[in-house]
């Protein structure tokens, strides 16, 4: 199976797709977790492990370091989805690795089940088995509570639709993250840092002229900039993106693209992204690719 | 913060919700009004009856009384000393009134009331609902010689006129004495003196004011003449006494006429108190005319001086120089207090002789169902507000479902289930408040505007919206209590807040990820 991919603008060494079927031998083991036997796990290449995110991650105690670098890991997840009487398994099985600092993409056709299993890496649903390790903590039964506290400090996530409120400008879609972080006295207390922050994020992402446009008003290239600047705002060490270009033509998605990559490797942000179309995948640093809800050996 | 930056959003991009909030809008104002006309009707109305009833009455179960009242005041003043402010020894016994009218004789039942003569003891307000302004100052059963009321002073200028109201008094009484004797001069066959008659009269200006007119309205009896003429001054009032207005006025056309006037004569026929009782006979001169507006007391009430209608029952025992009363009237230093004097009173006097009560306990059915009214009214209009709180569910259920992929996108960016229920429920008491503010504000300047709104649809409609002649009102009393407003208010908001915890818990269950895929 093991689908290579050169990372374009990663570097000519870039970190290739290495599904193995072999039993974890990093630091994950140590945890303790059920013994998945059919448990993915990357051979780590150098420039895997070499990518370790500077520790602008908060609470977090380590930032795995016994994980040689893993900063995301599922192992057997299953889930099955019930319409009326008949159950129907999306994922079986699925076992995944995400690295400190890497852009990986997975690829699957419509049904394949990718966005459930970026839903349930970004803990917006349980699965019905298997387990969820962020950052050396296991995840899938924390309280929602705790999950809810993680999407938001710790998780980015942007969407295919941009998924922007509409009834917020550019600048408040940005900036909710921070009003849902922090209570009504502490947002008003710190308002002004955050905002400059926020416009500081627009820039960034190239939409400086587009503070108090609401997203109506917004093309759709703009709009998935701004929700790109939302994930980012509260810092988090790893974006989740569902299909970011799907619903972009080709030049603009392009650009989304080439904004990614530069977070990527200016910012070493982690990104996972899930897309049906291999061209955009094959800018990944590795590709991992979902038939039937499984991590295909093709 | 969100959640009030979102809240905020909301109300301002859905006004459809505002329309959910009218319907607790009118709810709230019409219960505002409804308590306040019902609160001021309650008072007037308890203001009328505590006019005439003392706080705590006692009282004997015979109409022959009881003997010796300074004793029965000591007793009392024993027991319940402390309470009492005065009491007033009364007698109250069922009458006939006859007054002539056209030459005939009129009859009507009423309830005589024996008060003594100076009447400042006798329940506070009574001088008040008299209708000459010095009798208000000070009563003594004195005929005045003119001045009465020409409106009813409740009614400002307003008010109808009171036919022929301006000669009442002695200027009234002298007429008519003049009247008669010409016309018993006429029936003598003697010519009309011209000159010699008005010497008797001082000289006073009332012969400028005489009605020409009146003579025709009131034929009068001959005989009647009678009783006068033993007088040594025919025009010499008699005892005293105080008609209730509703005995002998009537409205015609807009204007309140009388058939008996201050000056003229009635008889009185009521039973003595001997066994068997016989009937008696006296006649008295009206002095004034009393209106509380209490149509019950106005229509039966007939005051006169205690020891005349003593003398004339024969309540009083010449042995012993002690009289009798039927009834000792108490006013306490603390109305509120006249259950307590009332139960103490009851438990030392023997109850097959006396019977005590309170003024509430009176007029206790008339209370209860003026109570028992606001109640009913109260739940209904509660009920349209609670109605409204279903429209107000069914709108945020509907605004839920139109936001279940921002709530999706709020809870991917981690907000708690409590967050987006906040949302919503600040959302229902935002519209609650804006609901029952406005409903206040509108109840308010209506409560305050009822009888300039009044005018203006009797105006519109062409019909007398709260006819005076009817209700005796000129003006809808209201009166509006702070914590009755409160009440209402908070309750809307209750309302408002309990529709929208539904929806709000729904939202806050919804599934992130079915919320992200609805379309």
């Amino acid at each position: 199976m093991n689908k290579h991919h050169s990372a374009n603008p990663a570097g000519p060494h870039g970190p290739t797709v290495a599904p193995l079927r072999a039993q974890a031998r990093d630091g994950a083991s140590a945890h303790g977790q059920a013994a998945a036997t059919t448990a993915v796990t990357t051979a780590t290449t150098a420039a895997g492990v070499q990518r370790v995110r500077p520790a602008t991650a908060p609470d977090h105690e380590a930032v795995a370091a016994s994980a040689g670098g893993v900063l995301l890991k599922a192992v057997g997840l299953k889930k099955d989805y019930h319409k009326g009487k008949h159950v129907v398994p999306v994922l079986r099985g699925v076992d995944l690795e995400v690295r400190q600092g890497e852009l990986l993409a997975v690829i699957g056709q419509s049904g394949s089940g990718k966005s459930t299993l970026l839903h349930l890496l970004a803990t917006l649903d349980r699965p019905d088995e298997g387990e969820i390790w962020f950052n050396g903590q296991r995840i899938d039964n924390a309280s929602t509570r705790q999950r809810d506290r993680l999407r938001n400090r710790h998780l980015g996530m942007i969407f295919q639709f941009y998924h922007l409120l509409p009834e917020l400008t550019a600048l408040e879609n940005v900036l909710a993250p921070l009003m849902i972080t922090h209570g009504f006295f502490s947002y008003r207390l710190q308002r002004r840092r955050l905002v400059e922050r926020a416009k500081a994020l627009l820039e960034t992402v190239g939409l400086g002229h587009r503070l108090k446009h609401r997203p109506r008003e917004m093309s759709g290239g703009e709009m998935q900039r701004a929700a790109i600047a939302r994930a980012l705002i509260t810092e988090p060490q790893i974006l989740l993106a569902d299909e970011p270009t799907g619903n972009l033509d080709g030049r603009t998605g392009q650009g989304i693209m080439e904004l990614l990559r530069s977070l990527n490797t200016q910012s070493n942000l982690t990104i996972v992204m899930v897309t049906h179309d291999s061209a955009i995948a094959s800018q990944a640093d590795r590709v991992v690719q979902l038939v039937d809800g499984q991590v295909s050996d093709s | 913060m969100y959640k009030f930056l979102l809240c905020w959003r909301y109300l301002r991009t859905r006004w459809i919700a505002l329309a959910s909030i009218i319907s607790v809008t009118l709810g709230v104002a019409t219960m505002i009004v409804v308590n306040a006309v019902m609160a001021g009707f309650t008072q007037e109305m308890q203001d009328r009856i505590r006019g005439i009833l003392s706080d705590v009455s006692f009282e004997a179960r015979s109409f022959n009384g009881f003997r010796d009242p300074e004793y029965h005041m000591r007793e009392i003043e024993k027991i319940v000393g402390d309470e009492i402010e005065v009491m007033t020894p009364t007698v109250t016994v069922p009458a006939m009134l006859s007054f002539q009218l056209h030459g005939e004789w009129n009859t009507r039942p009423v309830q005589l009331i024996g008060i003594p003569r100076d009447a400042m003891q006798y329940a506070s307000k009574f001088r008040q609902y008299l209708q000459h302004p010095k009798h208000r100052e000070q009563f003594r059963f004195e005929l005045q010689e003119t001045g009465y009321d020409l409106r009813d002073r409740h009614g400002g200028e307003d008010a109808p006129l009171r036919v022929r109201m301006e000669t009442a008094g002695m200027v009234h009484r002298r007429n008519m004495i003049e009247y008669r004797r010409q016309w018993e001069q006429q029936l003598a066959g003697k010519p009309l003196p011209h000159a010699e008659q008005t010497v008797n009269d001082d000289s006073q200006p009332a012969n400028d004011v005489v009605d020409p007119f009146a003579a025709v309205e009131r034929p009068l009896d001959p005989f009647a003449a009678r009783n006068d003429a033993a007088q040594a001054d025919p025009a010499a009032p008699l005892t005293g006494c105080v008609l209730g207005i509703g005995l002998v006025s009537y409205r015609h056309n807009g204007a309140e006429h009388f058939l008996v006037l201050p000056g003229d004569d009635i008889q009185l026929t009521f039973p003595t108190a001997g066994t068997p009782p016989k009937a008696v006979s006296d006649t008295f001169t009206v002095v004034d005319l009393y209106e509380s507006k209490m149509t019950e007391y106005d229509s039966s009430f007939i005051f006169v001086p205690l020891d005349k209608l003593q003398e004339l029952r024969g309540m009083f025992d010449r042995e012993s120089g002690t009289t009798f009363v039927t009834s000792i009237q108490i006013k306490l230093k603390d109305e509120s207090r006249g259950s307590i004097v009332r139960d103490k009173l009851q438990a030392a006097f023997p109850p097959h002789f006396y019977s005590v009560s309170t003024w509430r306990d009176k007029q206790g059915p008339l209370l209860a169902a003026v109570e028992m009214e606001t109640a009913i009214l109260n739940m209904l209009l509660f009920l349209i507000i609670a109605v409204a709180g279903f429209g107000i569910l069914a709108i945020f259920f509907m605004i839920v479902v139109e936001k279940t992929k921002d709530i999706g996108i709020l809870k991917s960016l981690g907000a708690h289930g409590s967050g987006i229920m906040g949302i919503f429920l600040s959302y229902g008491l935002s519209l609650g408040l804006v609901g029952a503010g406005a409903g206040m504000v509108l109840g308010l300047l209506f409560v305050r505007h009822i009888n300039e709104i009044r005018i203006w649809l009797g105006n519109l409609t062409g019909q007398m919206v709260f006819d005076p002649s009817i209700y005796y009102f000129y003006e809808i009393p209201t009166s509006v209590n702070p914590w009755t407003v409160a009440w209402i208010v908070i309750g809307a908001l209750a309302i408002a807040v309990a529709a929208s915890v539904m929806p709000a818990l729904r939202a806050a269950r919804l599934h992130p990820v079915e919320a992200l895929r609805y379309e």
